[in-house]
């Protein structure tokens, strides 16, 4: 699964407070994985505008995935709760190597709008391990205001 | 109920009577109360069917009475159907209504929802006074109660949906002012070069729900400040977008949104 297995928590991830959820990968448990998100920035004390941002871009993230996953795959989503910020990555496993996520799409509008910083990765999987496509977002605890 | 009914029975010519006088007559108020009185058991029973979903007994015997006299005041003998058959749905359907007016999707206990009322006045507050939204460690201290508390009505929040009073007192004001808002977020939405065709399904939505959209991811506005413009709250606004958000994506074509 190259990409898919977790490092260790404490070396990977320089301390930061860890929740990973991992679904199958449909758009019936989307909602499971948005609470996840708001409650960890809810308990970090983000404002509500960066609680609701996060939680709409998890939604839209997980299904822009979920529509290029391979059937019977998983949806993982990684949380990383750091000072002030949370760090997700949201990854499927896709059943062709040329299953793109494209960037020119309202949707991807709408992540960047929500998130701080969002970007994709392709691994086109190597020695029998999958293709996988994941979104990495960063979203921060206030919004900077303009 | 025939007037064999042993409980019920003898209120079956009171009925006849009452549904005969005349709107103005003076002994219809004495005769409503007989029948009242008479037929409260019912709205008792209907009541108690619904109070398993979180809302105390009295409140729910009040609104099922308040059906039981709406159904006592429309019902016509001569269409020859049994009074129960007309009055049992009448007092369901107004408890029925009951719970929507409320608008929580969930069951939810009443102390959560005081909070939430709580929660929200003071979010708009602290809005105001910070210039951004408020954190639930902010709104804690406002209230006045622990953090824990505001996080769990922030999680219960989630199950309100406003389609009662905030919905409809801010519908007709935010249309007035919605095409100066939106001028610069739609000359915004030009620039776009998107491989969906996003104009016409944006054109769908409902005018309040175009503008938040173009406000936020065309506007570059934050959730509050669109708040503060169209006239409604943060926490509206943010079920809004989430909602049209969810529509969007099942109307645009799941063909263009993948590569």
């Amino acid at each position: 699964m190259s990409d898919l297995d977790s490092p260790s928590p404490a070396d990977a991830l320089d301390g930061a407070s860890t929740v990973e959820v991992r679904t199958s990968a449909s758009a019936a448990l989307i909602p499971t994985i948005r609470a996840v998100a708001s409650d960890l920035a809810a308990r970090a004390d983000f404002d509500l505008d960066a609680i609701s941002d996060l939680r709409m871009a998890v939604d839209e993230a997980c299904a822009t995935l979920v529509d290029v996953a391979a059937p019977t795959s998983w949806l993982r989503c990684t949380f990383l709760v750091r000072p002030e910020r949370i760090e997700v990555h949201a990854q499927v496993q896709t059943k062709h190597s040329d299953a793109v996520v494209s960037t020119d799409t309202f949707g991807w509008r709408v992540l960047q709008t929500l998130a701080d910083e969002v970007t994709v990765h392709h691994d086109p999987g190597v020695d029998g391990a999958g293709p996988t496509v994941g979104i990495r977002l960063d979203k921060r605890s206030g919004d900077v205001m303009r | 109920m025939t007037r064999a009914d042993p409980e019920y029975g003898h209120l079956s010519p009171l009925l006849e009577r009452y549904a005969a006088l005349p709107a103005d007559h003076p002994d219809r108020e004495q005769l409503r109360d007989e029948l009242v009185r008479g037929f409260l058991p019912v709205a008792q029973h209907i009541a108690r069917r619904f109070s398993n979903r979180g809302e105390p007994l009295d409140d729910l015997v009040q609104v099922a009475t308040v059906g039981l006299i709406n159904a006592i005041d429309r019902y016509s003998p001569e269409r020859g159907t049994d009074f129960f058959s007309f009055a049992v749905p009448t007092i369901s359907g107004e408890v029925r209504r009951h719970f929507r007016d409320l608008g929580w999707s969930m069951r939810v206990p009443r102390r959560l929802k005081d909070l939430h009322v709580s929660i929200n006045s003071a979010v708009s507050e602290l809005s105001q006074n910070l210039g951004r939204a408020p954190k639930p460690s902010e709104i804690a201290e406002r209230l006045g109660v622990p953090v824990s508390e505001v996080l769990e009505g922030l999680e219960a929040s989630e199950a309100y949906r406003s389609s009662s009073l905030d919905e409809m007192l801010s519908s007709e004001q935010g249309s007035a002012t919605v095409g100066e808002l939106v001028g610069e977020a739609d000359a915004e939405l030009d620039r776009v070069d998107f491989r969906q065709a996003l104009r016409p399904v944006l054109a769908e939505l409902a005018e309040r729900e175009r503008t938040i959209v173009l406000l936020r991811f065309f506007g570059n506005m934050t959730q509050t400040q669109i708040a503060d413009r169209v006239g409604i709250s943060q926490m509206h606004v943010s079920r809004l977008l989430a909602q049209t958000l969810d529509r969007l994506r099942t109307r645009l074509d799941p063909e263009t949104r993948v590569g």
